[in-house]
């Protein structure tokens, strides 16, 4: 398989409940050995993309693509390649987890051994022989990543995989995810509304806002678009009394702090006239570096609603 | 482009063979299997109770038991008892995977609609099966047991008519189908445990209030009652099908055909 191939491809993919339209013209590319994070606001249309990349639901208007075949056509192909977890773990909690992925296994027609494989991957071999309906909600979250992982499956899907985890579980779950595909060369689409979640892992972004992508590409693509947004940070000793001092450099200028302003970043030519300006006003620089906006505060860019 | 990964998919019988496999497993520990085992007891009990009793004023003196002891049970379990046993039955197979919101991970796996349909089909056919099984073997057995600890009964005396008892178990099997066939779409197009078992003791006692009706036998509800009219004198039990049998057969064609099709236009868009 070529690495710039792209395992997951929608064409103008739109959708709505009724007359709500939820999602306008996606045009999803998910590139092989990709951990992609699928980040939005609550709302935005994660799990319907999701939905519908796994033929969950009818897509009204344009193509899914799943590894290079339309989905429409191959969709029961398709899905032998690919593990999910959408939303809640659909876990039966009369059985015990090792039945639950026993189910699972007999669905796919999968090695008796891959039970054990999985419930050890996830570490839930100790508690496989409990009832579900006793397992902690981190527990069942594990138990549903291992329903996902059991086929071995080229794409895994997650839709916020971490809900319920607690922060040990989240480090390990980031871990999973980056051996699955530096080791095991697994393309991994993941869904979350929580940047600092994506940012650690992701190799590739897509941000969905109000059902439309408001930006697809490698996370280090992103941040270079946000650059319009980095700024000078000067620290001195009173921000106010620059301010004062030079109204015309510094009039606009955020105070982040007491003894420290925010300018909008323009070039290193405007950081050494601000550095000079500074000391020609008898005001101290202890330090003044340009900051690139975080992952985070991009998404909130992307993210926030168009003035009209 | 197109990857060069293998896209085989498993073939319909393989398909549906995966998906019997695993809605086997989980029926481990339900209601729905307790419900199967169990329900068989409560008539015979319940008429095993009433003979080792009262039995010497039901039977005439001298005369064979088993066709009195046989109907009067069967009469009861089969009217009342065994619809609301199907309504019972298909809502509580198929709220195994409502309550685990399991729809949605069913249907991300490589299996076709009808793989799962026809699997929870058979399945609900089973128990059903099983569970009418059940309780013609406990009921032969009752006899027995009643021969033993009643013998002024007679029921030692004379054969367990175990010759007319597997036709008599075809036509009330064949009569309960068209309930469970509704009784199924409806809980598949509902998903919920509640309406479907609502909708089914309602039309049950709407049945049994109708029974005198010249159109009876066109309500699928009271089939099971009206299957016992292929009984005749001394329990002679014939395998024709009756007319409410064969209405049975078509309202469950009619159920599955038109269900298959509505079926395919609910999506998994909620959270299940």
């Amino acid at each position: 398989m070529k690495t710039n191939s792209l395992l997951v491809e929608t064409r103008a993919l739109s959708f709505g409940f009724g007359p709500r339209q939820v999602l306008h013209q996606l045009d999803l590319q998910v590139p092989a050995g990709s951990i992609y994070g699928f980040l939005g606001p609550n709302g935005a249309g994660k799990s319907t993309t999701l939905r519908l990349l796994l033929g969950l639901l009818p897509a009204p208007a344009g193509t899914v693509h799943l590894f290079g075949h339309d989905q429409a056509r191959h969709r029961l192909a398709a899905l032998g390649q690919v593990g999910a977890l959408i939303e809640m773990p659909s876990l039966y909690d009369h059985l015990s987890g090792r039945d639950n992925l026993e189910v699972t296994r007999r669905l796919r027609g999968l090695p008796a051994g891959r039970t054990a494989e999985v419930l050890a991957t996830v570490g839930l071999s100790a508690d496989a022989h409990r009832p579900a309906r006793e397992y902690s909600l981190g527990m069942r979250q594990r138990l549903g990543l291992a329903l996902a992982l059991l086929p071995d499956p080229q794409l895994l899907i997650l839709d916020e995989p971490t809900n319920g985890l607690d922060p040990n579980g989240i480090i390990e779950m980031r871990a999973l995810l980056q051996t699955l595909q530096r080791e095991h060369g697994k393309t991994i689409l993941l869904s979350s509304h929580l940047i600092s979640e994506i940012e650690r892992v992701a190799t590739h972004v897509g941000v969905l806002q109000q059902g439309r992508l408001a930006f697809q590409g490698s996370v280090a693509e992103l941040q270079r678009r946000q650059q319009g947004h980095a700024q000078v940070v000067i620290d001195t000793d009173d921000a106010a009394r620059c301010q004062l001092l030079l109204p015309v450099d510094l009039g606009g200028a955020t105070v982040l702090g007491p003894g420290r302003l925010g300018v909008p970043y323009q070039s290193a030519e405007q950081m050494a006239y601000l550095a000079q300006q500074l000391v020609l006003a008898g005001q101290p620089v202890y330090a003044l570096h340009c900051q690139q906006p975080s992952l985070e505060q991009a998404f909130l860019h992307l993210t926030e609603p168009a003035v009209a | 482009m197109e990857t060069a990964l293998t896209f085989a998919q498993p073939g319909l019988l393989t398909q549906l063979r995966r998906s019997l496999a695993a809605d086997v497993l989980k029926l481990k520990h339900t209601p729905a299997l307790w419900l199967t085992l169990g329900s068989g007891a409560l008539p015979v009990l319940l008429f095993a109770l009433i003979f080792f009793f009262k039995g010497q004023f039901i039977l005439k003196p001298g005369e064979n038991p088993w066709p009195a002891y046989i109907l009067q049970s069967w009469q009861t379990a089969t009217g009342l008892l065994l619809p609301l046993f199907v309504v019972l039955l298909s809502s509580l197979v198929l709220h195994t995977e409502n309550k685990a919101l399991a729809w949605k991970h069913l249907y991300a796996q490589p299996l076709s609609r009808a793989a799962v349909f026809g699997s929870k089909l058979l399945v609900l056919l089973g128990l059903n099966l099983l569970a009418q099984v059940v309780y013609a073997v406990l009921l032969v057995a009752s006899g027995w047991l009643l021969g033993v600890l009643r013998p002024g009964l007679h029921f030692a005396d004379f054969a367990a008519p175990l010759g007319a008892i597997v036709p008599l178990l075809w036509h009330t099997f064949v009569a309960t189908l068209g309930i469970l066939a509704l009784q199924y779409v409806a809980a598949l197009w509902w998903r919920s445990f509640a309406a479907p078992v609502a909708v089914g003791m309602a039309c049950t006692i709407v049945a049994l209030t109708l029974m005198r009706w010249e159109y009876i036998n066109w309500v699928p509800y009271a089939a099971p009652l009206l299957s016992l009219k292929a009984v005749g004198k001394g329990l002679a039990v014939g395998w024709a099908l009756s007319t409410s049998g064969l209405l049975a057969l078509g309202w469950a064609a009619a159920a599955l055909l038109l269900g298959y099709v509505l079926l395919g236009f609910r999506h998994e868009g909620a959270a299940r």
